[in-house]
């Protein structure tokens, strides 16, 4: 018969379920964050566990994004009203949502981030913070030293000249080997490509109000011929057949990202090569410039959660829980001052350059109607770089489509 | 009874009716709505109707008329090739004595594939550096711009969407041809008739339903080429690729013209529509055809 009929035992039993359940009912609810972002899942998760860590009462519910597809699958989510609390916004993208008020502006609750983090051009407007950098990209210099040392080159050039020459030099090794990977045939990338020249000539797009389009500059003119004249010694793919092209040792420059000083030694253990800073104008002239690229955190106007996201996005941008993701994926670096400091640059050269490369590389600017700047700046480079127009015509020609663009209403 | 079993086939019908409606109808009337307002799907609070003004601004947009003029040039291009290709390899099939499953099973190889995965191996295949460009400067030929030239981009893609999709057809015209009753080839042998009649008088009226079949997936197939510009070219270079789905793509998700975008979308729901009722017209007046 067992305890089945014991009045005692039932009477504790019923104790015992009262009391669990009052206690159930005192236990703070846990909440949960919408967090989309583009890094995998075993490198951010290591991330997270230390937040929850930290705040047990808080879930976050992680999602990876594909570079392929993310933009569509967060659009889509705001036009449906759902979107994510949090989520990894790349910087192109940034103004299209800022001008479209579908981020919070955070600037008056952030103010003591603004020392601790690089890279707020790419995050603000107006004035104003619509994003807090997280990750900062940007692109230098890879050098194949081998075919540098063939071509009779001690040294990766600092200057528009010796960069000239090195490509010509390389180029005329021949059996196929190329001077420098050109990107063509993608143009959503030819901007990031040609204006690091342009930005270290001081050259712009927009002028410093971004009412006023100075793409026809005589500093971006000059760039562009200088850019152009590198093209009969190089090889015109896109970047991905560049850093493969590169990868087998049948380019001698290639400009290109972080991503690829994990790939190399893998793929290509014989290759040496060099990272160096992009080239500048002149010794005594310009810049070394880069573009600038950065994933920033944003919270949506359509969040359920705002506070917790941006207590979940000052979490991230720490120096110790965003070196963590650095180190796992290669992609970009932590956008917290701090991380400079990282004993990791100390032992990682390559990286080291990367981390210099980003202080004199230059962000596009936010403007609302960045789309549409970028696509006309881009058209006017293919035709350029295929010829249908010269350097000049093809930005005089980008300069009044932006100028008109910039004139009409929003 | 009647009505229970009517029931019955009502219920079964149910799952797949469900997934339609869903993911078909809802969509396709959504998208007929949004074609007539303006509306930016980060702002849909600023929606405004604009009656047939998107169709009035895709009509007057050069761009429009590129992308319409590529995508046809792609269907013209790759439907006739395809569906004769398709056709001899059918042909050739047929007439197999021995090692027919594993031809067949080799030819229909690329329909398995998913064309994501086939682009990316022609990207490779087309890449400055790659596998062809090595074979032409083998034989002391000069490497070719696949991808890069304007005048080759597009032949290149067509090339490569003729031959992911010549297996698929030769396999349903190959199945048309095993209907054929063996007494009548036969009989047609028996008087005299050579190989080519047979095939012009015998095999070609009776596989002309699947022809019509073969022709009318292939031009929807073709109308809509998507992901091949995706991957390989964005479109590019100098907008030689830019086709309409690529077009209404990039005005949906880059600069956020939803009502646009869908009204593009149904002129060439509308276009395609029309050209395939043409083809059916075409294709049955045709004499010996019961389609």
């Amino acid at each position: 018969m067992g305890s089945r009929g014991n009045p005692v035992v039932g009477a504790v039993a019923l104790a015992l379920a009262l009391a669990l359940a009052g206690c159930a009912g005192r236990a703070p609810q846990k909440r949960t964050i919408v967090f989309w972002q583009f890094s995998p899942l075993t490198a951010i998760q290591p991330v997270l566990d230390r937040f929850h860590h930290e705040h047990p009462d808080i879930e976050v519910q992680v999602e990876q994004l594909t570079w392929q597809s993310g933009r569509e699958k967060i659009v889509a989510a705001i036009a449906a009203g759902r979107p994510p609390d949090l989520a990894e916004i790349g910087s192109t993208f940034l103004p299209g949502l800022v001008a479209d008020s579908t981020l919070i502006d955070l600037t008056d609750s952030i103010p003591d981030l603004k020392s601790a983090l690089r890279g707020w051009p790419v995050a603000e407007y107006r004035g104003r913070a619509y994003a807090i950098p997280w990750m900062l990209g940007t692109r230098a210099l890879y050098v194949n030293a081998n075919l540098m040392k063939r071509a009779g080159l001690s040294r990766p050039p600092a200057t528009w000249a010796e960069f000239s020459n090195a490509v010509a030099r390389i180029d005329a090794l021949g059996s196929g080997i190329r001077g420098f990977g050109m990107n063509s045939g993608e143009r959503e990338v030819l901007f990031k490509k040609f204006m690091p020249f342009a930005w270290g000539n001081g050259g712009h797009i927009l002028d410093s109000t971004l009412t006023r389009s100075v793409v026809a500059s005589p500093q971006n003119i000059e760039a562009l011929r200088f850019y152009l004249s590198l093209k009969p010694h190089s090889l015109l793919d896109r970047q991905e057949m560049l850093d493969e092209a590169f990868t087998r040792g049948r380019v001698g420059f290639t400009i290109s990202g972080p991503w690829m000083l994990r790939k190399l030694p893998a793929s290509a253990p014989d290759l040496q090569f060099q990272v160096a800073l992009m080239p500048r104008p002149a010794a005594a002239r310009g810049t070394p410039a880069s573009f600038a690229g950065a994933e920033a955190l944003g919270i949506f106007r359509g969040s359920k959660e705002k506070a917790l996201a941006l207590l979940l996005a000052r979490f991230l941008v720490r120096e110790e829980n965003a070196m963590p993701l650095y180190v796992a994926t290669g992609n970009a670096f932590p956008a917290a001052v701090a991380a400079e400091q990282d004993t990791y640059f100390v032992s990682h050269p390559g990286d080291r350059v990367f981390v210099e490369q980003l202080k004199t590389a230059v962000a596009p600017p936010v403007h609302p109607r960045w789309v549409e700047i970028e696509e006309i700046l881009n058209g006017a480079l293919e035709e350029a770089i295929y010829g249908k127009k010269s350097a000049e015509s093809a930005l005089r020609s980008a300069d009044a489509q932006i100028g008109a663009l910039l004139r009409k209403r929003p | 009874m009647t009505g229970r079993a009517s029931g019955g086939r009502l219920a079964g019908l149910l799952p797949w009716g469900l997934c339609f409606a869903v993911f078909g109808l809802i969509p396709l009337l959504t998208a007929l709505g949004l074609s007539f307002f303006d509306m930016n799907p980060l702002r849909p609070d600023l929606t405004r109707w604009v009656g047939g003004g998107n169709y009035a601004r895709a009509l007057g947009s050069p761009a429009f008329w590129h992308a319409l003029r590529t995508t046809a040039i792609f269907v013209v291009g790759t439907l006739p090739v395809t569906l004769v290709l398709a056709y001899g390899v059918a042909a050739l099939l047929g007439r197999l004595r021995s090692g027919e499953a594993f031809f067949r099973a080799a030819i229909f190889f690329p329909a398995t594939l998913s064309m994501v995965v086939i682009s990316l191996v022609f990207k490779s295949l087309y890449a400055e550096q790659g596998l062809l460009n090595g074979w032409l400067q083998a034989i002391g030929l000069p490497a070719v711009h696949w991808l890069q030239d304007p005048r080759l981009a597009l032949p290149s893609i067509m090339v490569m969407d003729i031959w992911a999709s010549v297996g698929y057809y030769a396999i349903l015209i190959l199945a048309g041809r095993k209907t054929l009753p063996v007494e009548q080839l036969e009989a047609a042998r028996l008087e005299g008739m050579g190989a080519f009649e047979i095939e012009r008088r015998i095999v070609l009226p009776h596989v002309r339903p699947v022809l019509l079949f073969v022709v009318l997936l292939n031009t929807v197939r073709s109308f809509q080429i998507f992901i091949e510009v995706f991957v390989l070219t964005r479109g590019g270079p100098l907008e030689s690729t830019l086709t309409l789905v690529y077009h209404l793509y990039e005005r949906a998700f880059y600069h956020f013209e939803m009502g646009y975008a869908c009204a593009i979308a149904y002129i060439l729901l509308l276009l395609v529509g029309l050209i395939l009722l043409m083809q059916r017209r075409l294709i049955a007046r045709a004499p010996g055809t019961a389609a």
